[in-house]
């Protein structure tokens, strides 16, 4: 019976948004229309900008331009509870802008480059014929913290950033090979025995085996200033530099083309993949950031490897953050509209709801996580369930339907519960999306409606691409991206892929879905944003309580 | 002997009601007038002459083509009018219509219109004389409840939101109101500019109505899927698992 396994667990978020007292399964309400003033945030708004009024000499924010005179707040304006935590903050505190925290996840992406040692160490020993020892290396690395955050190693007058605007740049060593490892000076190393439990510990060692990297992380306000695209090129120039200085080298000899070649080429993991022409971006911006990546970059599977849900929640987050919010809700296209898609899958436990009450279902059936067949008819079953399941929330309580008052919000959640459900019961990222494109028809089925226009267009030809491997069609999820043809214009999906591709990974309990380098580099202790706790995260952002890198207070006038 | 088209599959009051709207056999409850429909529309004064984007197709002298020569042009389109549109909001709680059900009502039933499908809203777009022809059908017929469904070209807000205590569908511009005489009127057009008079538009279904007529499923009314721990599929669910599938197999295609 599935009877057992329904938690509710949005009704304590519900309770916290329309009060304690608040009828939750009545379906209708008085509207006060009370206007904007209801709400403390666009209070501060209004406020701030009479404030502004003199100084710009011009008119800006008044919420009484809206719709001819009718303000936001004809009905109540809601705060929102970030899923898994206790933060509860207002929509407008989860638009990016406002959401520092968000700002530093994805300046935390574009900032990071990976870069080979091994290919330049063999350029030092067989061409230079230069020693490298640990201690060399070790050497080399107190240099390197000196020079990537923007400092002179070699030569004289040179001008230097300032440490107090640079702090968060570092550049720390991995590698699979614990005798190496063990030589390393600490503060230089990730040290994966000590990150992760034992058994990933183990598997990402052998797929790193005796290989060494560095996860280089420039400046936030580098990346901010120009873009992901020069993380390559800043990281490389210093690396040069550094080994110049490390290993005493003739700063113009040609064997310096070798290391400059392997530190922006030959040697280099770029976090996302170059753009098209006609979406016009380097490598480390968002759109090339392939959902396996993603699920790699995300922490949870380290901190909570036990709860697979709560792992690809927070992927979903990150997500729907970077790839809905930032990416086609900035970069893409602008404005505001897309906050309010995306913080439906990471608020009011309402994705943690139906999933949990999907991966219970499935762990009753198929006796645990990633037990059930690699079948079609796995994601029928568990998907027709949890679609069901979710639709019946909506209905039974009004309130909740009003949260995710857009069908897109709607269409979102009930196929990412579906897809994650199907993933972490097959262990399966295929099995997992096809759960998601059988969740869209149903859920436009049952209430004659899905999302916007883009909802019919990927959605319902959707399962077309599930299990195409043709080049133009398909592709394992994992390797997928915000750019695969179907799913570039597309907001509330990309952030639900990625999850779904962490699930199937997480629900194996693997190290890592994609790449072992991505994971151990983003459990770097040097991020600045929490990778491993993202909605938390994002709820001290929001709160006000997360700060940032990348502040240029340090040299201008205080406030 | 004459095909009758199967629309729709399943034999709960939803299935057969979509049957019913794809089919276009729709009872008419109301008849509001013309002149009323337009004022709602708010694009052209009732009354006024439409604006044309071209010519009288007899006037422009068409080329010579045999699909012109099969298809009969639809008044509009004969008289050069502009396009226009009317946008549907209908509420999830027992709107007699919703968004897909209009769109196929549009497609099988409307010559010449271009409907457009949302989660809170349907547009149908076709010439000015031919959309105003479709708009009074709808606003007549079955389709519509005067509470639950409205008009909205913009600021739709709506469909998923609690009614208001006295039973309508919210509105944040309040482009409807229920008189004190139990009818609704419409005191705003489709973008909400208000009118120089309240238009009657009838009185709203009762529940008990607006159940037996709609077209959505839901748990507390005909459900899809059963319920929890006791799942009972509608044929609609086992067509749609067996379109899935094919659509899945097909693009394995591992020839």
């Amino acid at each position: 019976m599935a009877v057992k396994h329904t938690k509710k667990l949005f009704v304590r978020a519900l309770n916290k948004k329309f009060g304690k007292d608040f009828d939750l399964a009545g379906q209708k309400t008085e509207y006060k229309r009370l206007g904007p003033e209801q709400n403390a945030r666009k209070r501060e708004f209004m406020e701030y900008a009479k404030k502004l009024e003199g100084k710009r000499g011009m008119t800006g924010y008044n919420p009484y331009v809206h719709a001819g005179g009718i303000p936001l707040g004809q009905r109540q304006l809601v705060p929102y509870k970030l899923s898994g935590t206790e933060y509860v903050v207002e929509g407008d505190d989860l638009h990016f802008v406002n959401n520092p925290a968000m700002q530093q996840m994805w300046d935390d992406v574009r900032r990071t480059i990976v870069v080979g040692l091994d290919m330049a160490h063999e350029v030092l020993q067989k061409r230079l014929g230069k020693e490298v020892t640990p201690e060399t290396i070790n050497n080399y690395l107190e240099i390197l913290n000196h020079a990537m955050p923007g400092a002179a190693v070699v030569q004289e007058h040179m001008v230097e950033t300032h440490p107090g605007l640079v702090d968060d740049c570092n550049v720390r060593v991995f590698t699979g090979d614990d005798a190496l490892a063990d030589e390393i000076d600490d503060q230089y190393l990730i040290n994966i025995n000590k990150m992760f439990p034992e058994d990933q510990a183990e598997a990402l060692k052998a797929a790193i085996g005796k290989t060494s990297w560095q996860a280089i992380h420039v400046p936030t306000i580098v990346v901010r200033s120009c873009d992901g695209g020069t993380t390559s090129r800043w990281s490389a120039m210093q690396l040069c530099m550094t080994f110049i200085d490390a290993y005493n080298m003739c700063a113009g000899e040609a064997a310096v083309a070798d290391l400059a070649y392997a530190a922006k080429h030959a040697a280099v993991l770029q976090m996302s993949e170059m753009l098209p022409a006609r979406r016009a971006r380097g490598p480390n911006n968002p759109g090339g950031l392939s959902f396996g990546f993603l699920a790699d970059m995300v922490q949870t599977s380290r901190v909570a490897a036990a709860d697979p849900v709560k792992v690809s929640l927070n992927v979903v987050a990150a997500g729907a953050a970077l790839y809905d919010q930032i990416w086609l809700g900035s970069y893409m296209s602008g404005g505001v509209g897309f906050t309010q898609y995306a913080t439906a899958a990471y608020t009011n436990d309402v994705l943690d709801d139906f999933c949990y009450y999907g991966v219970d279902f499935a762990n009753d059936k198929f006796g645990g996580f990633a037990k059930a067949p690699k079948l079609l008819d796995t994601a029928k079953e568990l998907a027709t369930e949890v679609n069901a399941y979710g639709m019946e929330q909506y209905e039974a309580f009004p309130t909740l339907l009003e949260d995710h008052f857009g069908g897109s919000q709607r269409a979102s959640v009930l196929a990412a519960a579906s897809g994650i459900t199907s993933a972490i019961a097959s262990g399966h990222s295929q099995v997992g999306l096809a759960g998601w494109y059988l969740s869209m028809l149903l859920h436009k089925e049952g209430w004659g409606r899905l999302g916007f226009f883009g909802y019919d267009l990927q959605d319902q030809c959707g399962p077309t691409n599930v299990f195409s491997y043709q080049s133009d069609e398909g592709n394992p999820l994992e390797l997928r991206g915000a750019n695969y043809p179907n799913y570039a214009m597309n907001v509330g999906h990309q952030g639900e892929y990625a999850g779904i591709s962490s699930a199937a990974h997480s629900g194996r309990m693997d190290a890592f879905a994609v790449n072992p380098l991505i994971k151990v580099t983003f459990s770097n202790p040097g991020m600045v944003f929490d990778w491993a706790d993202v909605r938390a995260c994002f709820g001290k952002g929001g709160a006000r309580e997360f700060r940032a890198a990348g502040d240029r207070s340090l040299v201008m006038p205080a406030v | 002997m004459a095909y009758t088209p199967q629309y729709y599959p399943g034999s709960t009051s939803v299935g057969i009601n979509r049957r019913k709207h794809m089919s276009g056999n729709l009872e008419k409850l109301r008849d509001i007038p013309e002149a009323d429909v337009v004022a709602v529309m708010g694009h052209r004064a009732p009354g006024a002459d439409y604006s044309s984007t071209h010519p009288p197709l007899k006037e422009m002298g068409e080329p010579d083509c045999p699909i012109r020569q099969i298809v009969a042009p639809t008044a509009g389109a004969a008289a050069g009018d502009r396009v226009r549109y009317s946008q549907w909001t209908d509420s999830m709680y027992f709107a007699p219509s919703i968004p897909y059900w209009r769109s196929y009502w549009g497609a099988i039933n409307c010559k010449g219109c271009d409907p457009g499908t949302l989660s809170g809203r349907q547009i149908i777009e076709a010439r000015e004389r031919d959309i105003e022809a479709y708009t009074k059908a709808q606003y007549d017929s079955e389709m519509t409840d005067v509470a639950l469904c409205s008009m909205r070209g913009c600021t739709v807000h709506g469909h998923s939101l609690r009614l208001e205590e006295n039973g309508m569908q919210f509105d944040m511009l309040a482009r409807t109101e229920m008189g004190s005489d139990g009818n609704v009127y419409a005191v705003k057009d489709q973008v909400g500019i208000p009118l120089d008079r309240k238009i009657n538009l009838g009185k709203p279904m009762s529940e008990a109505e607006a159940k037996k007529r709609t077209t959505i499923f839901r748990a507390d009314g005909i459900p899809m899927c059963g319920k929890v721990g006791a799942r009972k599929y509608d044929e609609a669910v086992d067509a749609l698992h067996h379109m899935w599938e094919l659509r899945s197999k097909w693009g394995f295609r591992p020839e």
